[in-house]
């Protein structure tokens, strides 16, 4: 019964969030344009490239929905409503994640066009960017609730939300969880106008149909662990628990593609250099704070 | 539920996924053959198979934060279960991490002052 609803929520909220992209980007808003074009997909050829490696073609695309939908089963969106509420959700969040990259570089790797090749290689260097930013202001959560639980971390904001507690930890995960999610303006690997498409552009048919809800259903599981790690979960007053989940991941998603929308793409090498020069000792910063913070107030 | 019971949920909900997907694959196989044409199946480049394999197109710049990203990458798995305990454990605990997290630090400064934070 949690997994229907769970994965219910994940297809409606793709859908909704497909719809507000296009509204922002087009200026129309046109709620049934996604079912469409997701159905016309069906009737269109698949093609797969001359030389591919197989494998990695037909991995890549399910592998990040995958990703995408277990992210999204240790996160908490009542006390009740998680699939599997887990000893190391946390951790666990984590390791899924990091398999965002293997299947961007498979779907890069997989049909041997150059394109794709730079696409996939590029994410490598955005992993190297982004993770550690993702990471350490997790950890600092963690420190605040004494627990990998995804449910005691959300229960450990009940007097004050981690985004007061740790604003600069939650700025950090914001940025990086938009550039794991490669939304614009860290779509490097996808980099529409620049690279034709990127991983995308040998995908075609039913195939690339996975891989747009895949990325879609990411964005939302890294909104909702924005709302589980930072901005207290399920807690606020009057509505009930599982409407301030819904709206604190909608709110954190559509600030996502706002962001996205009125930002130029970053450069790789501006990304590296700023993310090591300026994000890690930050990050680090805001566990030594967090750190004296829980010593001193009791 | 238990652990197992947790994880063989997580190991059963991939395999619905993965089986949906199919589903959908054997859906979109079943609207109807394609037409064959030669051509058809070339990556986008300039219209030909490129002779070589494309993996020399694009050079690795990044192998200087790759390094660094390494060792604090292995800092992390450390700071899990730190992170658990520290309220627990108290001063004693942020000394400890401290002292590690300050060496990683100076690393990172080392290695930006040789010139490793940037693209090669």
């Amino acid at each position: 019964m949690t997994v229907a609803i769970v994965l219910l929520t994940l297809l409606v909220g793709a859908w909704l969030l497909a719809v507000i992209e296009a509204w922002l980007t087009t200026g129309r808003l046109r709620p049934v344009a996604p079912l469409l074009a997701g159905l016309s997909h069906l009737g269109r050829e698949s093609i797969l490239a001359r030389k591919p490696d197989r494998l990695f073609f037909e991995t890549a695309p399910v592998l990040l929905l995958v990703v995408a939908v277990l992210g999204a089963a240790v996160l908490p969106l009542t006390p009740d409503l998680v699939i599997a509420d887990l000893a190391t959700g946390a951790l666990f969040l984590n390791a899924v994640l990091a398999y965002v990259l293997v299947s961007l570089i498979m779907a890069g790797w997989g049909p041997n066009g150059a394109y794709a090749m730079i696409g996939g290689w590029r994410f490598l260097g955005q992993l190297i960017a982004y993770s550690m930013l993702i990471v350490m202001p997790i950890t600092a959560t963690a420190m605040r609730a004494e627990s990998l639980l995804n449910s005691v971390i959300v229960e450990s904001q009940a007097g004050l939300w981690n985004i007061v507690y740790q604003p600069l930890g939650f700025v950090l995960f914001f940025i990086a969880a938009m550039a794991l999610a490669f939304r614009s303006p860290f779509d490097l690997p996808t980099a529409p106008g620049e690279l034709a498409g990127g991983v995308d552009a040998e995908y075609t048919g039913v195939r690339l149909t996975v891989l747009r809800l895949a990325r879609l259903v990411m964005l939302i599981t890294l909104s909702a662990a924005t709302t589980v790690f930072f901005l207290g979960g399920w807690q606020g007053p009057l509505l009930p628990p599982w409407a301030w989940s819904l709206i604190k991941t909608l709110a954190v998603a559509v600030s996502m593609l706002l962001v996205g929308y009125y930002l130029p793409r970053i450069r790789e090498a501006d990304l590296l250099g700023w993310c090591w020069k300026f994000g890690i000792p930050l990050a680090l910063l805001n566990i030594l704070i967090v750190g004296l913070l829980i010593l001193v107030v009791p | 539920m238990s652990a197992t019971q947790q994880y063989l949920l997580l190991l059963g909900l991939a395999l619905g996924i993965l089986g949906a997907v199919l589903s959908l694959y054997g859906l979109a196989r079943s609207v109807g053959p394609t037409r064959q044409e030669p051509g058809k199946d070339v990556p986008a480049s300039a219209g030909v198979l490129s002779r070589a394999p494309v993996w020399g197109r694009y050079h690795a710049r990044y192998y200087g934060y790759a390094l660094l990203f390494l060792a604090f990458d292995m800092e992390m798995a450390y700071m899990y279960p730190w992170a658990v305990v520290f309220k627990e454990v108290g001063l004693v605990a942020l000394l400890d991490m401290g002292v590690f997290l300050a060496i990683l630090f100076l690393g990172l400064l080392y290695g930006w002052s040789q010139g490793a934070l940037r693209r090669q």
